[in-house]
């Protein structure tokens, strides 16, 4: 570190009080621009070769829409300048790309539809992007320091959960692709209240968890080699398990139980590191989802589309058969290694190719090349999200930042883990990539209190004892 | 557009991809959270006339070139423990207290002690005051200041009332918690 080796330098020669390290002005924030222009030229070439690749000339009033994102992007690089220096430098550049990748795919299979204009996904996505990334700014500059959260536990978990029950709610709730999870007013701006869910429920956990651990952890009787905790403490996981549940049965959405489900039981492990929850919490899982599996239709249908999608009857099936499965993979078979370049597969053969299916969309133009690049960001956001929760003083902040990140790589788990048929499918958008504009802004808004994480944890005590 | 234009540019993006995969992989090998990171032997040049001088007196500062005339306190050193440095301590230990047995990485910084949230060392008990005492380089040695804090801070039992050395394994007691440097 060249800051240290002047700092060493100078503190032969001065007094006590002027020994102090010389921090290398915004170093890591030339780190992240040096990325962040990486990323853009990522970007803008993905929009110009969908051009090649569709219409064979290059349209730049799109790819100025591309643009804009770099702009946007450079915005939240300049906020972080001034308020947030010693944030950690790849979260940004990361996501950047992420969201990029999926514009430019988006895009492309707009192309493929004949959609443009207001009408097109592209354009709403690029006008989401803009949106949630104004969220990330004006979160990293309200929140000047994540314990403030802190006092926000229970009324967060009450958000939560008057997030979660919105859809449900007649005249706002909104029912697609037999999933209600959706709000609107009128046939405009549809959202997705469960994703903005998923940041107040690990606000929630984090601080709930602090505050209880103790009678969690130390109390239960052994058996087995582990301790497993006493019936009253039961209580908080046996709650979150029936909210799970009551997603499953009244939203009908597989998926995001199982995501604020493991969210909990992770954040419980961590806080806790009692096996004994776990193996409780994923038994207490398994047996309900097995429950719905014979009792729900829809999720009956899940389990046997997994186990036998090639069976031409329920390939042949109007509703709730295997056919966007087996497109999927048809289409990540056809990318093979390299892919078959942007513009020159088909993805929009399968259903929904640019939010439940953007992977296998992908996976088809940029092969498994690409397929892997994109998990490998995923793998460094993720890594940074548990580096920022392990580096971390207070044990809300580390809890939180775990959770937060544990919380994108379980949803990409869940989409890809479908989507390559390794678990059954379920509905829940890829982060970043797929269309969406909740998605987008919950998304966004975590990067930014990772963002905000990670800078108070280079500024701040390393060490604090509570008398 | 042909398809070799195509074939060539495909790649050419997948290679971009990849290259900024790398490149975060390469920014991240120097840059896990640069202050923990310690270079020696930056280190053994600045500290060695420093260890030169205390090594034959084993722990008393005076009579040495660099330990200035001008220096603030007696050496208050125990018996045989040799005065704790930048070349010979790297930690501090938390012996007694609620989190006795934690560590805390010495660096090149200063080490505020006290309640407030802005010091390094946050202790929050009934005996510490808001800024209650410091840690600092003298010539590279570690000294204990007390920053007038209510209750004191003790160095081996004894109240510190001038910027004192640290001698290794000597216990410094701040409130209920006590600690000591290592190497």
């Amino acid at each position: 570190m060249t800051d240290q080796r002047t700092a060493g330098g100078v503190s032969t020669g001065t007094p006590p009080g002027g020994v102090r390290r010389i921090r290398l002005p915004q170093r890591l924030r030339n780190t992240e621009l040096w990325l962040l222009l990486l990323a853009s030229l990522i970007n803008i070439g993905a929009i110009l070769l969908v051009q090649f690749g569709t219409l064979g000339h290059v349209d730049t009033q799109v790819a100025l829409l591309g643009v804009g994102l770099a702009v946007l992007a450079f915005g939240l690089h300049i906020a972080m300048r001034f308020v947030a220096r010693d944030a950690d430098p790849f979260l940004l550049p990361v996501a950047t790309v992420l969201n990029g990748l999926g514009i430019a795919m988006i895009y492309r299979i707009d192309i493929a539809d004949n959609e443009a204009g207001w009408e097109s996904a592209s354009v709403r996505q690029i006008v989401w992007s803009a949106i949630a990334i104004a969220a990330a700014i004006a979160t990293i500059l309200l929140i000047r320091n994540h314990r403030v959260l802190f006092r926000y536990t229970y009324l967060s978990g009450l958000v939560a959960i008057v997030l979660l029950l919105l859809p449900l709610v007649p005249g706002i709730g909104r029912e697609e692709s037999g999933a209600r999870v959706w709000i609107g007013i009128g046939d405009i701006a549809t959202f997705q209240p469960g994703e903005i869910a998923k940041i107040a429920l690990a606000v929630f956990f984090a601080g709930y968890l602090v505050r209880n651990r103790d009678s969690l952890s130390m109390v239960g009787k052994t058996f087995l080699g582990m301790r497993f905790p006493r019936a009253r403490d039961l209580g908080p996981l046996l709650v979150v398990w029936a909210l799970s549940m009551a997603v499953i049965v009244f939203q009908r959405d597989l998926g995001t139980a199982l995501l604020y489900f493991g969210l909990f039981l992770v954040m419980l492990y961590v806080a806790t590191s009692r096996l004994s929850w776990v193996v409780l919490g994923l038994g207490l899982f398994v047996a309900g989802a097995l429950v719905a599996s014979q009792t729900l239709d829809y999720v009956g249908n899940r389990f046997a589309n997994w186990l036998d999608p090639f069976n031409p009857e329920r390939f042949d099936q109007d509703f709730g058969g295997s056919y966007q499965l087996v497109q999927g993979m048809f289409g990540l078979a056809n990318g093979g290694l390299i892919g078959t370049g942007w513009g020159q597969g088909r993805p929009d053969i399968t259903p929904v190719p640019q939010s439940d299916y953007i992977i296998a969309s992908l996976g088809e133009e940029l092969g498994l090349a690409g397929i892997f690049a994109i998990l490998a960001l995923y793998v460094l956001f993720v890594a940074r999200g548990f580096r920022i929760g392990f580096a971390g003083q207070d044990d809300f902040g580390k809890l939180l930042g775990v959770g937060l990140a544990f919380v994108i790589a379980l949803q990409v788990f869940i989409v890809v883990g479908g989507v390559t048929r390794v678990i059954p499918l379920t509905g829940l958008t890829t982060p970043f990539l797929a269309a969406g504009g909740s998605s987008l802004v919950a998304n966004w808004i975590i990067v930014a209190l990772l963002l905000r994480l990670s800078d108070t944890v280079r500024n701040h005590p390393r060490l604090v004892i509570e008398g | 557009m042909s398809e070799l234009t195509l074939l060539v540019l495909q790649l050419g993006f997948l290679l971009l991809l990849w290259v900024f995969v790398f490149a975060i992989v390469y920014a991240l090998r120097s840059d896990l959270f640069g202050q923990r990171v310690r270079k020696l032997q930056p280190d053994a040049s600045a500290a060695a006339p420093v260890a030169a001088s205390v090594f034959p007196t084993a722990g008393t500062s005076p009579g040495a070139p660099t330990a200035a005339a001008s220096h603030p306190a007696a050496p208050a050193s125990g018996p045989g423990g040799e005065t704790a440095s930048t070349e010979n301590a790297t930690r501090l230990v938390i012996t007694s207290g609620q989190k006795s047995g934690a560590e805390f990485p010495l660096g090149r910084d200063e080490i505020t002690i006290g309640r407030s949230s802005d010091s390094a060392i946050i202790i929050r008990d009934d005996y510490t005051s808001t800024h209650h005492a410091r840690l600092m380089l003298w010539n590279g040695r570690w000294m204990i200041q007390d920053l007038d804090s209510t209750n004191g801070t003790f160095l081996n039992g004894s109240r510190v009332t001038v910027p004192t050395p640290i001698p290794l394994g000597a216990t410094v007691k701040v409130g209920a918690t006590t600690f000591e440097l290592r190497r």
